[in-house]
């Protein structure tokens, strides 16, 4: 009896080792983080990602959801799935992402489904960039639309047409020291307003 | 009252030691998928190789960058150091090389923009037992295991920026030496 239950203990234990570690991952589901995170006005980023100090789960996660990520002094990346009440970020709704002047040589925007690719759509309106925000009048107060249909404003338009629910990911390509010192005091990070959402916008 | 203990005890155990088994095992085995994955598609060892311009249709690997121009080449230093050079670039670029378990152990910039910066960057990456004569300006970069993996970013949102990045992969090099 006592070899059975030991047995029986190792392999329940192993399934449940196996089933943790794959969603801790993020192989199923959206992964965890544990330490090294970063937030700042609720957009996430973790220091560590790319170096050999990150820790097992940041690892694994990035492996599966960031594969080829550069270290912090080359680029940093923010990601965010909530709008500025909190919602989560969908197809089915329109947004405003407002933004200024950020700390780095360039940056862009782009919007990834919930399994961390571009959403299946022919719109060629993936991402906003530096470049875009210096050809309006004001490259310090750029902003544009996300939604699944494009904006006959005229202003920038980021399309979720397929995304289902999805999230954002500002990358700040040779970022300024000073916001790897300080993150939450030097970024000015972007907003996300809600237009609205169904047939009605 | 024992026989609870013992099983108790190993399913303990075997939570920790499966989890953090399969965790370490994860970014060794992804990178792996993602060599395969080039692999299949045709590219052998040593080559640059332009990727195609990210879309959702042409996406090979999570979370790409519509915006940049990429360009791989995979690494087997089993032959000993490889040697990659990269022409820089007028706008943001960077030259960089992951190590078999997905760490970024080298990254270095291609901006033309910046001061003092060469016409190409070159770098060798090596293992920790091979030996290399320093060079000026280039930079050695060990890695614990063969399998290796160089990548090229280029700032292009332009199919037009696209094509003059792609035109400058044959000067491109990457092979032993």
């Amino acid at each position: 009896m006592k070899i059975v239950s030991g047995l029986v203990g190792l392999l329940l234990g192993a399934l449940v080792g196996l089933g943790s570690a794959l969603a801790a991952a993020g192989m199923v589901g959206p992964g965890v983080s544990l330490g090294g995170k970063i937030e700042v006005q609720h957009w996430t980023s973790d220091w560590t990602i790319g170096s050999s100090a990150a820790n097992p789960w940041t690892r694994a996660r990035v492996a599966r959801h960031g594969l080829l990520a550069l270290t912090r002094a080359e680029a940093v990346y923010f990601t965010r799935n909530t709008d500025d009440a909190g919602d989560r970020l969908t197809e089915t709704c329109d947004y405003r992402v407002r933004g200024g002047a950020l700390p780095a040589q360039w940056w862009s925007v782009t919007l990834y489904n919930s399994e961390s690719y571009l959403p299946d759509n022919t719109d060629n309106a993936l991402s906003y960039d530096l470049t875009d925000a210096a050809a309006t009048v004001d490259p310090a107060a750029w902003s544009f639309v996300v939604s699944p249909v494009s904006s006959a404003s005229g202003e920038g338009w980021v399309s979720s047409r397929g995304a289902g629910n999805f999230d954002l990911t500002l990358r700040l390509y040779k970022p300024q020291d000073d916001l790897i010192a300080d993150p939450e005091r030097v970024l000015q990070a972007p907003s996300i307003e809600k237009l609205g959402c169904g047939a009605a916008n | 009252m024992r026989f609870p203990v013992i099983g108790l005890s190993a399913f303990v155990i075997a939570i920790a030691a499966a989890h953090f088994a399969v965790l370490n095992a994860l970014p060794g085995y992804i990178m792996d998928k993602a060599r395969a994955r080039f692999a299949d598609a045709g590219l052998p060892p040593h080559t640059w190789q332009m990727g195609p311009r990210v879309t959702p249709q042409t996406q090979t690997i999570v979370r790409p960058s519509p915006d940049l121009a990429y360009g791989v080449c995979l690494i087997d230093l089993t032959g000993g150091p490889v040697t990659l050079n990269v022409p820089t670039w007028p706008e943001y670029g960077s030259l960089s090389v992951f190590d078999a378990n997905t760490d970024n152990v080298y990254a270095g910039s291609l901006d033309a923009r910046l001061p003092d910066a060469p016409g190409a960057l070159t770098i060798i990456v090596a293992l920790p037992d091979h030996e290399v004569a320093p060079v000026d300006g280039v930079t050695v970069v060990r890695v614990e295991q063969p399998e290796a993996l160089a990548l090229v970013r280029r700032l292009a949102p332009s199919q037009g920026l696209y094509d003059a990045a792609a035109a400058l992969m044959p000067a491109s090099s990457c092979g032993p030496g």
